[in-house]
C-alpha cells in the first residue's frame, strides 16, 4: 500500500510540476471529483448521458479562463475513476474523492442505486451532491440536506402525460412495466393519475428487468384495444418493445415508452419507424438559445447528439454548480446552503429546490416528430405539434 | 504447520488486522474491507469446491441472500444477529439445493449453480412485488464502518479456521476423498450424497454471512446489484489464481487481487480490463497451479540457499 501512495504520489507530483512550469503564478486548481461507469452495465447509460457532459463543462470552463471562485479564476481538474459498474466500488470510490484526496467538489455517479449508496458518505463529509440520473421518492425521503434530484419525479411526469391523454380525449389505456424501483414508482404514480381523471385502465403487467421478449404480452394488449399504450420501460425493453409492437402491427392512437426513448440512437436505429413514438423528454435544440449552444457543442465535441431527457439535467446541474461557486466560492457548507435557497437559470429554464427536489421544471411529454424528440406537452413548452393520432407504422 | 499453529496463527493475523480501522483512512479501510471479504468469500468456496472438483457459481445466490436478510431485517434485529442469520438462512437453502442437484457433476454442477443465482434473484423479485408492492429497500441507521469492517474480518476469520478445522478431520478428509475419486470415496464407506450436502451448505453459510455483514454499505439494496454474478465469478476467479486446492492461497490471492485490481483501476482508468485480463491469462497458462504452487519451489530455494550458506 505504501509503495503505491508514494508512486501515485510521485506521478501527481510530476503532472503539478509540469503544469506549474507552463503557468508559473496560476491558482492551483479546483479538484473535482467523481466516479462513474466506464465498463460494466450501467457504462451505455453513463457514457451518453452524464460523462461527456462533465468533461465538456470542464473543457469549457477551462477555454474561458477558469472556474470563478468568488471572483478568482482558476483551472478545473477533474478527477475521474471507473466505479465498474458496482455499487460496492462506487462507495469506496467516493471514499477516496472526500475522505483521501479531499477533492474540493465531487460530481455524482449515474443512477439512482449509485446515488443512494453515497448518501451517507456526501452527508459524512458535506459534500453537495446535484444528481441528474437519480429519481425516486424514496431518495427524497431520506432527506439528506446535501442531496439535490435535478430530475422530474415519477408523479411529475406522469400527472404531464395523463393531462396529455386527457387533453385528446383518451378514454382506456394499457400499461406495462419494469419490475425495477423505476418501473415501479412510475406506473403508480400513473395509475393514481389516470385514476384521478375516471381514464379507465384495461390493462396492467409488469415483466422482469432483461426480459427478452414481450411478444405475447404485447398481443394481449392490442386484442383489448386500448386508446393509449404506456410501457414504463429501460433502454433495452424500450427497444424490443417498439419493434415487437411494430411486428404485430399494435399501432394505439398513444404509444410511449420511457428511458431510452430520447436517446439519438432510438432515433437512429428504428428510422422512420420512430416517428410518432411518445416518451420521457424535457428539451431539445428548439428550446432556447442556450439549449442550442449546449446542443451544438456537444455534436461539436463528441461527434454525437446528447439525450433529450437527462443530459441537459446534467449539464442544468453543471451550471447551478458552477453558479453558485462564483458567488460563495468552496466552502461546501456555504454551497449547500445557497443552492437550496436559491434559484438558478439553466438550459432547461429556471430551477429552484424545495427539499431537495427541483420545483420548477415541469413533466414534460416528447415526441419522435421529422427526425427530431419534439417536446409537445405541456403547451408552454412545446417545440412543435402533437402528432395524434400516431399514424400508421413505417 | 499443525492445524492447532495455523489457527492460532490465523486468530494472531485477524487480530493484527482488527486494528487498521483506528490506523487508516476510510479509502484504505475499505479497499482492506474487499481484501477481508474476498479473502472469506473465495476460503469458504475452496472449502467445498477447491476439495471436492464440484465447481460452484453460487456464491452471488448466497451472497444475496444475505444481503436481503439484513435489508429485510434492520430496524427489528441487531446487525450482529443479522449477520449469522443471514448465514444460517443462506446455508439452509444450500442444503435443500443442495439435496436436489447435488448428483450433478462437471459443468452441469456449474451451470445449474449459476442458474440459481437467478432464480433467487427472481424469486424475490416477484416476492417483494408481490407481497411487500416495491422491489429494492432503504436501509437506515447501519453500524458504521468500524462495525463493518470487525464484523466482516470476524467472518472471515471464521472461514479461514473452519476451513483448517474441516481439512484435519474426517469430514475433510471424505472431501477430499470424493474430490479425488467419489466412486472409491463411497466404497469405503463415505456417505457421499450427506457430505457433499454438508460441506456445500457450510461453504454457503460463510457466503451468506458475507452478504448480510456488507449489505449496510449501500443504503439501497435492489435484487440487481446484491444478485451480483459478477461476485461468483470473481471468487471462483481469484480461488484458482490462488490455488483452489489450499487455503493459503486464496487467501493471499485474496489480497494481492483485491489491491492490484484496484492499483491498475486508479492508475490506468481505460486500460485495467485488459491489463488485468492479459495477467489473467499469463497466470493460467503458466502458474495452472495457482500461486500456491509456487511454494514448494520457493521453499526448495530457500532449503537450497540455507545449504549452500551451511556448506560455504
Amino acid at each position: 500500500m505504501k509503495t503505491m501512495t508514494s508512486l501515485a504520489r510521485a506521478a501527481a507530483a510530476a503532472v503539478l510540476a509540469a503544469a506549474g512550469a507552463t503557468a508559473a503564478f496560476a491558482q492551483e486548481p479546483v479538484k473535482i471529483g467523481y466516479a462513474i461507469a466506464r465498463t460494466g452495465p450501467w457504462a451505455a447509460g453513463a457514457q451518453v448521458t452524464q460523462e461527456p457532459n462533465y468533461i465538456l463543462w470542464a473543457e469549457q470552463v477551462n477555454a474561458a479562463g477558469g472556474l470563478n471562485v468568488k471572483g478568482t479564476k482558476r483551472k478545473v481538474e477533474l478527477v475521474a475513476l471507473d466505479d465498474r459498474s458496482e455499487t460496492e466500488t462506487v462507495v469506496r470510490s467516493y471514499e477516496k474523492l472526500m475522505g483521501t484526496d479531499k477533492v474540493d467538489l465531487i460530481l455524482p455517479p449515474w443512477g439512482t442505486g449509485a446515488n443512494f449508496a453515497i448518501l451517507p458518505l456526501v452527508q459524512k463529509y458535506g459534500y453537495p451532491l446535484l444528481a441528474p440520473t437519480a429519481t425516486g421518492r424514496k431518495l427524497l425521503e431520506l432527506k439528506n440536506p446535501y442531496f439535490f434530484a435535478l430530475l422530474q419525479q415519477p408523479d411529475t411526469m406522469m400527472n404531464a402525460l395523463a393531462e396529455y391523454l386527457t387533453a385528446r380525449s383518451v378514454k382506456t389505456v394499457a400499461f406495462i412495466y419494469v419490475d425495477e424501483l423505476f418501473g415501479l414508482e412510475q406506473a403508480g404514480a400513473l395509475e393514481r393519475s389516470l385514476n384521478a381523471r375516471g381514464i379507465k385502465i384495461v390493462e396492467k403487467k409488469s415483466y422482469p428487468l432483461g426480459v427478452k421478449d414481450l411478444q405475447p404480452v404485447l398481443n394481449d394488449i392490442k386484442a383489448k384495444n386500448p386508446d393509449a399504450f404506456v410501457a414504463l420501460s429501460y433502454p433495452p425493453d424500450t427497444f424490443l418493445i417498439t419493434g415487437q409492437s411494430k411486428a404485430i402491427g399494435f399501432n394505439p392512437k398513444v404509444f410511449y415508452t420511457a428511458v431510452g426513448t430520447a436517446f439519438p440512437v432510438f432515433r437512429d436505429k428504428f428510422g422512420p419507424t420512430a416517428e410518432g413514438v411518445m416518451g420521457l423528454g424535457t428539451w431539445n435544440p428548439k428550446s432556447g438559445p442556450a439549449a442550442k449552444a449546449y446542443f451544438d457543442a456537444h455534436v461539436k465535441r463528441w461527434n454525437k447528439e446528447p439525450d433529450r431527457w437527462a443530459s441537459a439535467h446534467a449539464w442544468a446541474g453543471l451550471q447551478i454548480l458552477e453558479q453558485a461557486v462564483a458567488k460563495v466560492g468552496l466552502d461546501r457548507k456555504a454551497l449547500r446552503d445557497y443552492i437550496a435557497a436559491n434559484e438558478f437559470d439553466t438550459i432547461i429554464g429556471k430551477i429552484r429546490f424545495k427539499n431537495g427536489e427541483n420545483v420548477s421544471t415541469p413533466g414534460v411529454v416528447s415526441q419522435w416528430s421529422g427526425g427530431e424528440f419534439e417536446v409537445v406537452w405541456p403547451p408552454d413548452r412545446a417545440t412543435g405539434p402533437a402528432l395524434f393520432p400516431k399514424q400508421p407504422w413505417k | 504447520m499443525s492445524p492447532r499453529r495455523a489457527i492460532a496463527a490465523t486468530l494472531a493475523a485477524a487480530a493484527a488486522v482488527a486494528t487498521l480501522p483506528w490506523l487508516t483512512s476510510d479509502f484504505a479501510l475499505s479497499l482492506a474491507l474487499t481484501c477481508v471479504m474476498y479473502a472469506g468469500l473465495t476460503v469458504s468456496w475452496s472449502m467445498f469446491s477447491g476439495v471436492t472438483n464440484y465447481l460452484s457459481l453460487a456464491t452471488a445466490a448466497f451472497f444475496g441472500i444475505g444481503a436481503y436478510v439484513t435489508a429485510w431485517g434492520l430496524g427489528t434485529l441487531p446487525y450482529a444477529l443479522l449477520v449469522p442469520t443471514g448465514g444460517l438462512v443462506a446455508a439452509a437453502f444450500a442444503a435443500l439445493f443442495g439435496a436436489a442437484v447435488l448428483h450433478l457433476r462437471g459443468a452441469y454442477f456449474a451451470v445449474i449453480t449459476f442458474g440459481l443465482g437467478e432464480l433467487v434473484r427472481h424469486a424475490i423479485t416477484y416476492f417483494e412485488k408481490t407481497y411487500a408492492h416495491t422491489v429494492g429497500r432503504v436501509i437506515v441507521d447501519v453500524p458504521g464502518s468500524t462495525a463493518v469492517f470487525l464484523t466482516v474480518l470476524a467472518v472471515s476469520a471464521a472461514a479461514v479456521v473452519t476451513a483448517l478445522a474441516v481439512r484435519a478431520s474426517r469430514f475433510g478428509l471424505a472431501l477430499a476423498g470424493i474430490g479425488s475419486d467419489e466412486a472409491r470415496a463411497e466404497t469405503l464407506g463415505v456417505g457421499a450424497r450427506r457430505t457433499k450436502v454438508a460441506g456445500f451448505a457450510l461453504s454457503a453459510f460463510f457466503a451468506g454471512a458475507l452478504g448480510a455483514a456488507m449489505a449496510v454499505r449501500w443504503t439501497y439494496i435492489e435484487p440487481n446489484s446484491v444478485f451480483n454474478p459478477f461476485i461468483g465469478f470473481q471468487t471462483v476467479l481469484i480461488s484458482m489464481v490462488g490455488g483452489a486446492a489450499t487455503i493459503a492461497g486464496p487467501l493471499a490471492a485474496s489480497v494481492v487481487f483485491s489491491l492490484l485490481t484496484e492499483f491498475l483501476r486508479l492508475q490506468f482508468p481505460y486500460l485495467f480490463l485488459m491489463l488485468l485480463g492479459a495477467l489473467l491469462i499469463a497466470l493460467v497458462l503458466y502458474l495452472p497451479g495457482g500461486l500456491a504452487s509456487l511454494a514448494p519451489a520457493v521453499r526448495a530455494w530457500l532449503a537450497r540457499r540455507a545449504a549452500g550458506d551451511a556448506r560455504g
